[in-house]
Formats: C-alpha cells, sequence, structure tokens
C-alpha cells in the first residue's frame, strides 16, 4: 500500500469511527464542542511549574477513550507531527530555567517541570481533539460552531477545507494507481514524472473541488449548511455539566 | 422541487458556446421543451450532450443567446429560481456525492430547501425505495460499486422532487435489473426529463422524443422511434 493510500484510509477510518453508534457518539454535538474547548482553556491556564495538579486533568483523556472506546494508540499517531514540535520548543528550558521549585517535596529544576508541563499540555490538547473529531462528524461540529455564533463565513470554510483533503486524497490516490499500474516494478514514483503528476494532481483537485461545489449548488446549497436538527436530551445537559465542573475543580479548586 | 409550474419549461434561442476561444461546442442551439415531455439527447462522444446541459442548469454563464427556464431568464441573479426546478444527474457520480454517508448525500437537497425533519425523512425513504437501495442507506458512498453510486447519485436527486430532471447517462454501469428498475422509475417521474446517453435502447424505453446533435447543431429533432429507426442517419452522425 502506498503512502497516500495510507492517509486515505486514515481519514475513512476516522469517519468509520464518527458513524459508529456508540452513545458518546449521539450526544449532542455543542456539549462535546463545549467541553472539548473548556478543557483545552483549562489546561492550557496551568502554572508551568503546577505539572502535580495538571496530571489530574488527563482524567478527561482517560474516561473518553476507554470508555468512549478510542484507541490511544490512534492519538498517539496523530501526534507524531505535534510531539517533535512542543519538545523541540521546551528543550531550552530547563537551561535557561534555573529556578529550583518543590515537587511532591523533591527539589527538581523549574527548567525541566516547564519542560515536561508544556509537553503535557500539549499531549492533551491533540488528545482532546481527536476524542472529539473521533466521536463526532465534521458537519456537526460545524453546527455545533453555528449554534455559538461562530461566523458563517468561517464555518463554511472549515467545511470545504475538510471536503476539499477529502477531495485532493482521493485525486492522489487515483493518479498515483494508475500511474503504478502502468509502471509495474518500479519503487516509487520515477523523478523525471513528478512534476507532471503533481501538476495534474493541482489542476485535478481544482476541478473536481469545482464539480463537488457545483453539485453542492445544483441542490440547493447557498452557503449555509443545513445538518439534521439535533434533539436534546437530559444526558445532553448533563454530560458537559459534570465535566466543567470537573474541570473547574481541578483548576481553581484543588489548585488552591 | 415542486412548485406546480406547468406548460413551456425550457426554451433555448440561438444559443452558442465554447470552452476556449475560435472552438466552438454549441452553435445555434434551438430548442423547447414543455411539462411531461421526455426528451432523449443522443450523439457521438465529445460532441456537446453534457455541455447542453450543464447550460440548462447555469453552469456556465458566458453563452451567447438566450435559456429560458422555468419563465425565469438564465443569469446570475435568477440562478437560485432556476435551480429550484432542476435536479441534475452528472456524468461521472464521484462528482455527485460528496456527503459520507448515502442517507445524507439524498438528505441535502431536501434540507437545503428548509423541509421538516419529517419531510426530509420521507423524501429520503421514498427516493431510496424508488431506485431500490434502501439497504444503502448507511452505507458509505466511498465504498459504494460504481452501479451503486450511479444509482445514489440519481436518488439524490428524485428526493428533491424537481420539475426537470436531467440525467446525463443514468443506465451507465448499471445491470440489466438495475436499468430496467431505472426505465420504470423515470415512467414514474412527472414533469420534464432530459436525458444524455449512448444507451439507444434505454432511449427508446424511456424518451418519446429524441434530438441528435452533430457538428455543434442539432440535426434531427422528433420522434423517437423515427429518429432511432432511421439506420441511415445515426451512421450519418456517428452513432
Ligand atoms: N471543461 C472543459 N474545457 C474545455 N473543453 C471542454 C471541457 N469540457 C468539455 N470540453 C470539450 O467540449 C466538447 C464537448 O464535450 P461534452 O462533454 O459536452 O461531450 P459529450 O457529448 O457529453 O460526450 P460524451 O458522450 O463522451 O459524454 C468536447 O470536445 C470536449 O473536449
Ligand atoms: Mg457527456
Amino acid at each position: 500500500m502506498n503512502s497516500i493510500e495510507k492517509k486515505l484510509l486514515e481519514l475513512n477510518k476516522i469517519e468509520d469511527i464518527q458513524q459508529r453508534s456508540h452513545w458518546m457518539n449521539s450526544l449532542h454535538p455543542l456539549g462535546k464542542l463545549l467541553i472539548s474547548v473548556i478543557y483545552i482553556l483549562c489546561v492550557t491556564s496551568f502554572d508551568k511549574y503546577d505539572i502535580v495538579h495538571l496530571i489530574l486533568m488527563s482524567v478527561y483523556i482517560i474516561f473518553t477513550f476507554a470508555i468512549g472506546e478510542l484507541s490511544f494508540k490512534e492519538g498517539i499517531y496523530r501526534m507524531r507531527l505535534i510531539l517533535p514540535l512542543l519538545i523541540f520548543v521546551g528543550i531550552f528550558n530547563p537551561f535557561l530555567d534555573k529556578n529550583i521549585v518543590l515537587i511532591a517535596g523533591y527539589e527538581v529544576r523549574g527548567g525541566i517541570v516547564s519542560m515536561l508541563t508544556l509537553v503535557v499540555k500539549g499531549v492533551y490538547t491533540v488528545l482532546a481533539v481527536y476524542a472529539l473529531i473521533a466521536t463526532t462528524p465534521i458537519d456537526d461540529i460545524c453546527y455545533a460552531l453555528r449554534i455559538i455564533k461562530i461566523p458563517k463565513i468561517i464555518v463554511i470554510v472549515i467545511m470545504l477545507i475538510y471536503r476539499y483533503i477529502d477531495v485532493m486524497s482521493k485525486e492522489a490516490d487515483r493518479i498515483f494507481t494508475s500511474y503504478r499500474l502502468r509502471a509495474p516494478g518500479q519503487k516509487g514514483i520515477a523523478y523525471k514524472y513528478w512534476g507532471a503528476l503533481v501538476g495534474q494532481w493541482l489542476l485535478r483537485s481544482m476541478d473536481r473541488a469545482q464539480i463537488v461545489y457545483e453539485s453542492m449548488t445544483l441542490r440547493g446549497f447557498r452557503g449555509d449548511f443545513i445538518p439534521s436538527k439535533k434533539s436534546v436530551r437530559a444526558l445532553d445537559v448533563i454530560y458537559p455539566i459534570v465535566w466543567i465542573a470537573i474541570f473547574m475543580i481541578i483548576r481553581f479548586a484543588v489548585t488552591g | 422541487m415542486k412548485t406546480g409550474v406547468s406548460g413551456e419549461l425550457l426554451n433555448i434561442s440561438g444559443l452558442s458556446f465554447s470552452y476556449e476561444k475560435d472552438k466552438e461546442v454549441l452553435k445555434d442551439i434551438d430548442l423547447k421543451a414543455v411539462d411531461g415531455e421526455s426528451i432523449a439527447l443522443v450523439g457521438a462522444n465529445g460532441i456537446g450532450k453534457s455541455t447542453l446541459m450543464k447550460l440548462m442548469v447555469g453552469l456556465y454563464l458566458d453563452f451567447s443567446g438566450d435559456i429560458t427556464v422555468a419563465g425565469h431568464k438564465m443569469c446570475a441573479a435568477n440562478l437560485d429560481h432556476i435551480r429550484e426546478h432542476i435536479g441534475y444527474v452528472f456524468q461521472d457520480s464521484d462528482s455527485q456525492l460528496f456527503l459520507s454517508t448515502v442517507e445524507d448525500d439524498v438528505a441535502f437537497g431536501p434540507r437545503n430547501y428548509g423541509l421538516s425533519e419529517e419531510e426530509v425523512e420521507q423524501r429520503v425513504a421514498k427516493a431510496l425505495g424508488q431506485v431500490g437501495i434502501e439497504n444503502l442507506r448507511k452505507s458509505k458512498t466511498y465504498k459504494l460499486s460504481g452501479g451503486e453510486k450511479k444509482l445514489a447519485s440519481i436518488a439524490t436527486i428524485l428526493s428533491m422532487e424537481p420539475d426537470i430532471v436531467i440525467m446525463d447517462e443514468p443506465s451507465v454501469a448499471l445491470d440489466p435489473r438495475n436499468r430496467r428498475n431505472l426505465i420504470m422509475v423515470l415512467k414514474d417521474i412527472r414533469g420534464l426529463k432530459i436525458i444524455a446517453s449512448h444507451d439507444l435502447d434505454f432511449v427508446m424505453n424511456t424518451c418519446e422524443r429524441t434530438i441528435l446533435l452533430d457538428d455543434a447543431t442539432i440535426v434531427a429533432d422528433g420522434a423517437t422511434k423515427d429518429i432511432l429507426g432511421n439506420e441511415a442517419l445515426l451512421q450519418a452522425h456517428g452513432l
């Protein structure tokens, strides 16, 4: 399998998870969006030395992945791009920050703690976003964004970008599959064809994106997405309230 | 969307169009169609059938001549009104389906026209039933076979219940049973139907009137049995 096919499969796999019938998937998207946003705000606002209490915040991640039957492996896999970046940003902390702080009774160099805190914050954020995406289709997330009055134009751009990524990866898949089938025994793509293939890819993706957009306008798309209305049940209200309360307690009460 | 418009639904006069300068794909097309008609567009590959259909739904506006759909003159300002009357099935189903499940895709049109959730649900169930793919309701569109995609594409249009149905090669990729079923479905649809096809037997079964295109223009327009019965005419125009 080539790497484009793998990427495509990844995208499809996430759509499969989004469509499964799990109670976490059927929760109202607004609640899940609010939990995620507040969680991320809470996590990122922790003091740079407060790693002990930050660890408590993992309760949400562990709960969602365990009860939501999400794969940690998948979530971590998605961090492969962001993790090196975090480490790169944090790596100089131990050298620059020579303060000594007390962690659970031990004296530790502040720079090391703040580096760890940064990495943990990054990991939480990525996993929280993954948990949201894995249990909520993009249309529902956009619907929730509209409820909290995010401007229509921004929401539509998000939606169209998502579609466009899909279109581009499918188009790439078609081109490279057809190439490989007619160039047996070749590893990868011959250097001299790269220019032509990439050019084709961009042109064809643009073309197809245009057609998809036309197909949307032909079926009454007027720049506003109208997803199926979600009814609100008790759990849809209770679930976010409970979580947000827990976040607040950890953030403000326990931390003191 | 059914709006109860009747009488003349389509009036094209003096239509010319080219994608690139000095290379006219369509030249001086005149065509009138009324409610209840079923019209086939036939002609060799690359002759301009798809292009003509795209012009009818307003995908290209830089044409010369006049197109009037359901009383609205084709221009940017009228596109919304015009498209309320038309359902268009693309030649390529991958262009048609863009949501992740069949159900969502079929519901997309009705939802955009502001129908209530119950009505949307009814429309979806009915459209899927018409083309016989209730079992694919929850399926991922990217996992469908070629023929299944075609049927799903057709359902996305049927659910809008348009006054004018325009289909580009609807019978392509269908097995004999689904093809027969589609013929029945088309017979059931009221309103104006315009179908481009190379499947002459399918045309014979679904369309009373046939328009033959060649050299960028209409070379014959009449009863299907007369035109398709005229071997010499068909051969002269590449069919
Ligand atoms: N986007 C485009 N840009 C430039 N030329 C185009 C474009 N689309 C089609 N053409 C040209 O216009 C002509 C008519 O194409 P069209 O797709 O309308 O043919 P068709 O009758 O539908 O053919 P087929 O039976 O193969 O579907 C062809 O010569 C084609 O090369
Ligand atoms: Mg065509």
